[in-house]
């Protein structure tokens, strides 16, 4: 049974277009792509669309040399690859949030490059902790919303947008619980697999998805007392997205379990719920202002470093491993700070670079054995 | 270029900007807090709250210019800052850390001041920087415009100026003086009439003065806008020119074609560079970048006005809109060709460059080249490359 459900969740990954190719076919719809992160789904979902992430691609990465240069993060050029290779031709549109400066700037490419019927872009404000970006951010999710509408051709009630957000919040309460039990006992999922269930919510009609996570939920807390809980080196994954996955197979094969995250592709996607009483577009942007930490953001202080390190104790990690897109520059300014913080708090670190689309990973496994042997060792000798 | 003339008011650059170097310790000294600025930044609001802006950037771009920028980034990288990020950030950075100082210590902040227009990566740098000094941080905050959010992201930016200044207002202890920002107003706007009346006299065939002079003359319409000095010297560049063009001095004597430089120059080979043009007869005459300092407030609407010019600077728009800013200034410079510039360090400018370039040549017929390099970090350029590069471009005009 459980195999049976997991086996949805990977095909789903594996074959990312074929639920939105389906649900087309099906439906009639159109289906509206996001980049990461933070970009609000319920108002897709709310605008009778479905929405679509696209989180990277792993082929043909090289077909984006020609409009982003080689020293652009690999996660944006896989994305526009996908589109250059005709892999995304299902997407009706695309809605890509202001997150860096290459974000910033690829709408523009990607619609010269590739042109779809819709382009918009979820400006998200960059400061959080003043009055001024509550207010702009609800200006901005309302001219989102009515863009939305114009291309639908019909309003989006306040019910109908309730509705969608209630449908996501149970999502992911879902895989907050999902992420407690994997937690518990890392084994019985493994990394990957646990990533694969939270990835593909991405490429699936949410309805559908949240039926069957239901469903993998209860069989695993059934299972949860039969099963005893396998011995694994508890880590915390820290970055914009896990990526390659190849390194979560990795971390599993060396016998380390990721058992907390603060990824666009992780926990970032299901922590923080929007609000179900009262205005949906001000519960959208409580959402967004609420969000976990994350180098997005330029706040005062960064509180992400205080952020990782009650992570880290709070779930007993024995390392924490930054997984840096090479060429991302704000998770790079912020290394420093968060390195400092770990250090000071006695957590071992770990930073690789990472790129999609890279054939080799070999020096990788590498240097995560090492870690983990280290902080294994440190773990039994403490 | 040997026989070329210099400017006598280069000589009044050097003193305004050693001045400025020494004002921000001058104002240290008389109880005036220091606030790092960025480059494209309402700083008319920081003069008018009695606090003395300084520009890490300009230290970024002397520390290129001079050549150290690699030495300085050492000790950024080595704390994990590394070469993918902007130059002048680790030139900044770096020169925290160092105990070497070989263009000068980089002023100490007492309050930092950021707009994100320009880019991303100073904001970071300036977090990164309000830890290491332990000040306080405030970021303005300006989302890319187009025609379906201008108006709410000015009023955005209003909000948030009048955030900063209640922030400034907390910092000098002082209430915000707005007949004295009026008057600041006014000064920049002068200074920067001025210095668009100077960058216009490159569209003269022959051309008095070039983009590579800009270059060395653009540090005041960045460092003193708002003040007196920057008209004065505006003032003294442009009767220094207005008498060059009578008396016949040229910028490139033999001046065949005109060129747009698209952003900034590589700093440590602007010499280089400016030798390669004026051998070909090429002089680059206009870029967006000098062209960035031509803002025109209103003093009757002073916040308003400040969010309308620093909300639409060239590098917060879209890639259409972007284009169209590239072809307007190469039509009203009447050039010939174009140089676009893709620089590792900065992301907003250097992305979308390759397409840009295919359509520029289509829509205008004009021959351009787009090449690879770092404004500030020479281990990402090569010489070989760029110079196989321009000669493209020149065969390209040659045979026009």
């Amino acid at each position: 049974m459980i195999q049976d459900l997991l086996a949805e969740f990977v095909e789903a990954v594996n074959f990312p277009g074929r639920h939105a190719r389906e649900w087309k076919k099906e439906h009639g719809g159109r289906v509206i792509g996001w980049l990461p992160a933070d970009v609000p789904e319920e108002l897709i979902h709310a605008a009778g669309f479905m929405p679509f992430g696209v989180p990277g691609g792993h082929s043909g990465v090289g077909l984006a040399d020609a409009h982003l240069q080689g020293w652009v993060c690999s996660l944006a050029r896989s994305c526009l690859a996908l589109a250059v290779q005709g892999q995304l031709e299902f997407l009706d549109g695309l809605i890509i949030p202001h997150i860096c400066d290459t974000t910033r700037m690829l709408g523009g490419i990607w619609q010269h490059v590739h042109p779809l019927p819709f382009m918009e872009y979820y400006r998200l404000p960059r400061q959080v902790e003043r009055p001024s970006a509550r207010r702009y951010l609800q200006a901005e999710l309302q001219r989102l919303k009515s863009r939305l509408e114009e291309f639908s051709g019909r309003e989006i009630s306040p019910e109908q947008l309730n509705r969608s957000i209630s449908l996501y919040n149970r999502s992911r309460s879902l895989l907050r619980t999902l992420s407690r039990l994997h937690r518990e006992n890392p084994g019985r999922l493994g990394s990957r697999m646990f990533y694969d269930v939270v990835k593909s919510a991405m490429f699936m009609p949410r309805e559908k998805y949240t039926g069957l996570l239901e469903k993998l939920v209860n069989c695993i807390q059934k299972e949860k007392m039969e099963r005893p809980a396998s011995v694994r080196i508890p880590l915390l994954l820290s970055g914009a997205v896990a990526e390659p996955p190849e390194i979560l197979d990795m971390i599993d094969q060396a016998g380390g379990a990721v058992v907390a995250d603060d990824m666009q592709t992780g926990y970032r996607y299901f922590a923080v719920d929007a609000p179900e009483d009262g205005d949906p577009l001000a519960a959208l942007a409580v959402r967004q202002l609420n969000q976990i930490p994350g180098a997005l953001f330029d706040p005062r202080n960064n509180p992400r470093a205080a952020f990782l390190v009650e992570k880290a104790r709070n779930h007993g990690v024995a390392g924490v491993i930054f997984l840096h897109l090479k060429y991302c520059e704000p998770e790079n300014y912020d290394y420093y700070d968060n390195q400092q913080a770990l250090d000071r708090a006695g957590i071992p670190g770990l930073r690789l670079e990472t790129e999609l689309g890279t054939s080799s990973l070999e020096q990788m496994r590498t240097r995560l054995q090492a870690f983990l042997e280290m902080v294994e060792g440190t773990a039994d000798g403490g | 270029m040997a026989d070329k003339i210099p400017f006598r008011t280069s000589q009044l650059q050097k003193e305004l900007m050693a001045k400025y170097y020494a004002a921000a310790s001058e104002a240290r000294a008389a109880g005036v807090p220091v606030a790092w600025v960025t480059a494209v930044f309402p700083v008319e609001i920081v003069y008018a709250a009695g606090v003395f802006p300084y520009y890490p950037e300009n230290f970024g771009a002397l520390a290129a210019a001079r050549r150290v920028a690699g030495k300085l980034s050492e000790a950024a990288e080595a704390r994990g800052y590394f070469y993918d990020l902007c130059g002048y950030a680790r030139c900044g950075i770096g020169d925290a850390y160092s105990r070497e100082h070989p263009v000068g210590v980089i002023e100490k902040p007492d309050l930092l001041l950021c707009a994100n227009t320009q880019c991303g990566s100073l904001p970071k740098w300036f977090e990164a920087a309000a830890r290491f000094y332990r000040a306080s941080f405030f970021l303005l905050d300006a989302p890319l415009v187009d025609e379906g959010n201008s108006q709410m992201v000015r009023d955005y930016f209003v909000q948030q100026l009048q955030e900063m200044i209640a922030f400034l207002e907390q910092a000098t202890g002082r209430p915000f003086d707005y007949r004295r920002l009026e008057e600041v107003l006014q000064l920049s706007n002068e200074a920067c009439r001025l210095w668009n009346e100077i960058l216009d006299t490159a569209a003269l065939k022959p051309a008095p003065f070039g983009f590579f002079d800009a270059c060395l003359h653009m540090a005041p319409i960045v460092t003193w806008r708002g003040t007196r000095e920057a008209v004065d010297y505006y003032r003294a560049l442009r009767r220094e020119i207005q008498e060059r063009v009578e008396q016949g001095i040229h910028a490139l004597p033999g001046e065949r074609y005109k060129l747009y430089w698209d952003h900034i120059p590589v700093w440590p080979r602007l010499k280089w560079f400016g030798e390669l043009f004026a051998a070909r007869g090429a002089l680059a005459v206009a870029s967006q970048y000098t062209h960035s300092w031509a803002y025109r407030f209103d003093p009757d609407r002073p916040l308003e006005s400040l969010a309308e010019n620093y909300v639409s600077a060239y590098v917060n728009h879209d890639f259409r809109r972007r284009i169209d800013l590239k072809i307007q200034l190469m039509n009203k410079y009447r050039v010939d060709g174009y140089v676009l510039f893709s620089n590792r360090s900065c992301k907003p400018n250097a992305l979308g460059l390759y397409d840009k370039s295919n359509e520029i040549s289509r829509l205008t017929g004009l021959p351009g080249v787009v090449f690879e390099a770092d404004m500030a970090d020479l281990r990402f350029f090569s010489e070989a490359q760029v110079q196989s590069k321009m000669e493209v471009l020149f065969e390209q005009l040659a045979s026009r």
